[in-house]
């Protein structure tokens, strides 16, 4: 039975014709009078008389046309485009009011859409994949060896893939740069490394060409080499022919098979990727393909339809099993974990994100208060008004539901001009967002975005309709009816103002205690000294290419030319070589043992482990990094002397406590000589090399011309500006190889500022939603005081008039303003104390409950209050009794 | 009892509505409401504009269709006739109400006995 769909249909449709339905039934009735009045006249009635009986026994006509009229159309609809008319007139009367609740709204529903843009981007959507839920990570843990998350090894992962029933595939996927040559400039390019099955598991559709085929990973296969949409539009100029030419990386000709769209993100890569070569091509990774024991590529696999995490952790926990059997050296001890990609790529910004849109969450909710209480203040004017509406017979659902009316439309047009700001937030934002921030989808207001703006503006407009419509509804008819308008305003809504205005306070104080916190966690943060000094060092990185340097002695040559190179001139002697530079993307770390006593792991305990960097003797000295004791590199130290090694004062307290360390001998090293044995010559202050905001690890430096890499990171002190350094470094590079790209020079400074770029962008945004939170508590404690003397003007001056000060004035009306103020600190401290603790670890040197900080915000708010309260005091103190007492 | 006036249910106004076009066809308003009175014996002396709340709501059910047509004395009058799907409703309608009546009515028997 559709009869009910039959009904609004034909409602509807009348409804859009109504008018003409209207006139149609005026004719009708009017037949009907006519048929009637003809009838009594047959029966002998006068022409009048007839007239008159036929109207009695149709009934009212217009009752009868308001009856069919409702029934004909939507009368719920109608009332609402009437009640929206009418909230767009009352609206248009208070153009102070309407502007002050628009704005205030729009800000903080601008804010929370910005944020949730961000929020939406990083955490909810899902990823850029088809069916992205089926994608999962696949990492080796090693408990025994604390080692939580790393790649696996070339074999390994043909072994998963060969052998697993859960995965419909698998690949393998590393990444690093390589040097682009041939039709441009020499140039560093940011290359994926992948094994061939990678764009066909996460289902890439390329611009021209194809994608890898599994042929491209065979052992001899010709090279084949991807691009972006980026490059091929900025350095092959959109070459429509370049399909099938040749590329140069790092001296080898690859040919271009595809273009790669722009808005394809590798996983994992925070840095756009530009060229994709299959594994068995690459310079560096392909030498490590056949080392079982190497932890070289993370992986991530499809699950099939209808398999479970837990089936395929179980298959996957076989296998390792399995391995470990067969290869013991290798695979002993190492397991795998399956994590979700999202998770993986989202990491740990999940936490600082959502605080960010709890705390913008707070910053509505203050804004809502406000425009509450301009509401209620503005109710009690309307009082007279609702009563008249009352007496003729509007019942209370009616008045709410037409106060509400208004709301919403205040709503709405706030959350309109909130969208508009949003935009120009997200630009913003984007701006400022850091780099690290891990971006698979662009931030950006897309329809669901808007549609949680539109939501978010039909909640507020509700939210802070509903308390002030009740309490007009409520209201007792006669009393306002006769009670003088100027004069009185209801207990109950003075209570319901206050309780807003200190509930503001409260909630500003959760916000600004967070912020504090975060703003002391950051100067702490910045205070910290890294142990080396930052200002006037310049870094710059080249990296040489695999195939013409292929030795460790070209390597050794290289760096020894280029170092010698740029010390002549004079304002860069005071250089050297650190592979890897402090502060850097990458790391490394080795297992060690010291000799003389038993290895680590064969009691099962976690393995020691220890940064590595390379370095040339002059290192310490550039870097001003101090020597404890014993002696630093020199020029004896080469490959054909014994090895040695500077350990670090936290690596030296660990390992060595109460003991010199000083000719002792410890063994690190690479894969093939994982054990090789190096005597500690010194020991030096420590250096914080990961971040900041991490205590120093122990660490280990060896001499480059006893452990070179196929690149070297030079670092320079210089008070000359970075871009005469670069110059004087790639003019000195280019006359040893010309075609050697000289890549990413920056000062220690900027990586520093770098490397502190998501604390940075927390705090910032976190200071400015407490700093918005102030600024509207203030206002909503000004409006409710200032409210509060405006009603009181007539009792001031009475008081005046009999005799008050003005100081006493002053103080009655500052004491109102102390008690909401104090009232609310009151019940916002605790909250305050339970909102920091989600903080966690956001907070550096400075604990969540930290009394400086929560004094300090305090009082600052305090004061805040005091002096918003202060304005309508001092115009109280001024009344004029005379002008007061004719007030009315 | 004459003159006093009974309270009739919608519902109930509704199938006398859809009994009378269906027995004597197409009719106007005032018609049908005079048809009402006359068979119900002057019984149901109803504000006879209350039969166009009725037409309404049966129009929108789709039960009756109407037309503009001319009345017996040359008079412009909206004409309704009741459709298949009327037919068919009242069918249903009619069976219910005389189980209705018929219960009710032993109820009330019983309640007199008693």
């Amino acid at each position: 039975m559709f009869v009910w769909i039959r009904t609004l249909a034909s409602r509807t449709r009348t409804w859009f014709s109504s008018r003409h339905v209207a006139h149609d039934f005026d004719h009708e009735l009017q037949t009907h009078l006519d048929l009637l009045t003809d009838e009594n006249v047959r029966r002998g009635m006068a022409p009048e008389e007839a007239k008159r009986a036929a109207r009695v026994r149709l009934g009212g006509l217009t009752q009868l046309k308001e009856t069919n009229r409702e029934l004909q159309g939507l009368p719920f609809i109608e009332t609402f485009l009437q009640d929206t008319r009418y909230a767009f007139r009352m609206l248009g009367k208070n153009p102070g009011f309407t502007a002050v609740a628009i704005l205030t709204l729009a800000v903080g529903i601008g804010a929370n859409t910005a944020i949730f843009s961000v929020v939406y981007a990083v955490l909810l959507k899902p990823l850029p994949f088809t069916n992205p839920d089926r994608l999962f990570t696949a990492f080796q843990t090693n408990k025994q060896q604390g080692v939580a998350e790393t790649g696996c090894s070339y074999l390994n992962f043909e072994e998963w893939r060969a052998q697993n029933h859960v995965f419909s595939e698998m690949a393998g996927n590393v990444a690093h740069q390589l040097t682009l040559t041939g039709r441009v400039e020499p140039t560093v390019v940011n290359t994926s490394v992948v094994t061939p099955e990678f764009f066909a598991l996460l289902d890439v559709k390329p611009i021209a060409g194809r994608i890898f085929f599994p042929q491209d990973g065979k052992q001899g296969a010709p090279p084949v080499v991807l691009v972006s949409e980026d490059l091929w539009r900025g350095r092959f100029g959109a070459d429509p022919k370049i399909i099938g030419t040749s590329i140069n990386l790092d001296q080898r000709p690859f040919t271009v098979i595809g273009i790669i769209p722009s808005a394809f993100r590798t996983p994992f890569f925070t840095t756009k990727q530009e060229v994709w070569i299959p594994l068995v091509q690459d310079p560096v990774f392909s030498t490590r393909m056949p080392q079982r024991g190497s932890h070289l590529l993370p992986v991530i696999g499809r699950l099939k339809p209808g398999v479970s995490v837990a089936q395929a952790q179980a298959e996957m926990d076989a296998i390792s099993g399995r391995l470990a059997a067969e290869f013991p050296a290798e695979n002993n001890g190492w397991t795998v974990r399956l994590v979700p990609l999202q998770k993986e790529i989202v990491g740990d910004v999940r936490a600082a994100l959502l605080v960010l849109l709890g705390a913008v969450g707070l910053v509505l909710l203050i804004a809502c208060a406000n425009i509450a209480n301009l509401l209620l203040a503005r109710a009690t004017s309307r009082s007279k008004e609702i009563a008249v509406r009352t007496a003729l017979g509007a019942g209370s659902a009616r008045i709410i539901r037409q106060l509400l009316s208004e709301t919403a439309v205040l709503g709405l047009l706030g959350g309109a001009v909130g969208i508009a700001l949003a935009y120009g937030g997200v630009k913003a934002l984007s701006a400022l967002v850091p780099s690290s921030l891990p971006q698979m989808n662009p931030i950006r207001v897309d329809y669901f975005v808007l549609g949680f703006a539109l939501l978010l503006s039909a909640i507020a407009g509700v939210a802070f309709g509903l308390v002030p419509a009740m309490f007009a509804a409520k209201a007792d008819i006669q009393s306002s009816l006769r009670e003088s308008v100027r004069t009185g305003e209801s207990r109950n809504r003075r209570r319901a103002r206050s309780f807003l205005a200190a509930g503001e306070i409260s909630l500003a104080l959760v916000l600004l205690v967070a912020a504090g916190l975060l703003l002391r966690s950051f100067s702490k943060l910045m205070s910290v000294s890294p142990g080396f000094d930052v200002q006037y060092i310049v870094k710059a990185d080249i990296s040489l290419p695999q195939f013409q340097y292929s030795k460790p002695q070209q390597w050794t040559a290289f760096s020894d030319e280029l170092l010698a190179r740029i010390q002549s001139d004079p304002g860069l002697q005071d250089s050297a070589i650190a592979v890897p530079r402090p502060i850097a993307d990458l790391r490394v770390t080795l297992p060690f043992d010291i000799v003389g006593s038993p290895p680590v792991s064969a009691s099962g305990a976690a393995p020691r482990t220890t940064s590595y960097v390379s370095i040339s003797p002059g290192y310490f000295h550039v870097m001003s990094i101090p020597l404890l004791s014993g002696r630093l590199f020199d020029r004896r130290d080469i490959m054909s002397s014994p090895s040695v090694t500077i350990i670090s004062k936290t690596m030296a307290q660990r390992n060595f406590p109460n003991q010199d360390p000083l000719g002792k001998q410890i063994t690190f090293g690479f894969p093939p000589a994982p054990g090789a044995m190096h005597e500690i010559v010194g020991i030096v202050g420590d250096v914080r090399d990961d971040s900041l905001s991490q205590d120093p690890r122990p660490m280990v430096y060896v001499p480059y011309a006893q452990a070179p890499f196929w690149g070297a990171n030079v670092v320079v002190k210089s008070t000359l500006s970075p871009s005469s350094v670069a110059a004087t470094i790639r003019q000195e590079v280019q006359k040893i190889d010309k075609d050697l790209p000289v890549t990413d020079v920056a000062m220690m400074p900027d990586l520093i500022a770098a490397s502190v770029a998501q604390p940075r962008f927390r705090t910032f945004l976190l200071g400015l939603f407490g700093a918005m939170a102030l600024m509207l508590a203030a206002t909503g404690v000004f409006g409710v005081i200032s409210y509060s003397v405006s009603r009181r003007t007539n009792e001031i001056g009475i008081r005046v008039a009999l005799g008050a000060s003005r100081g006493t004035i002053l103080r009655m009306v500052l004491r109102e303003t102390l008690v909401l103020t104090f009232a609310g600190l009151a019940v916002g401290l605790p909250c305050a104390l339970a909102g920091s603790r989600l903080l966690g670890n956001m907070l550096f040197g400075v604990s969540a409950s930290d009394p400086a900080t929560l004094a300090i915000v305090a009082i600052t708010l305090a004061a805040v209050a005091a002096l918003a309260g202060y304005v309508p005091a001092r115009r109280a103190m001024l009344v004029d009794p005379m002008v007061a007492l004719r007030h009315e | 009892m004459p003159g006093d006036k009974s309270e009739i249910l919608q519902g109930t106004l509704d199938l006398m509505v859809l009994k009378t076009l269906d027995g004597l066809g197409p009719m106007h308003g005032y018609g049908i409401a005079r048809r009402i009175e006359q068979i119900s014996e002057e019984a149901l002396q109803i504000n006879q504009g209350t039969i166009y709340a009725s037409l309404v709501r049966l129009m929108q059910k789709g039960w009756i269709s109407a037309a503009w047509g001319t009345s017996d004395n040359n008079r412009k009058a909206k004409f309704y006739s009741i459709t298949k799907a009327g037919r068919k409703q009242l069918h249903t309608e009619a069976q219910n109400w005389e189980r209705i009546s018929t219960v009710i009515g032993r109820v009330l028997r019983i309640a007199e006995r008693g």
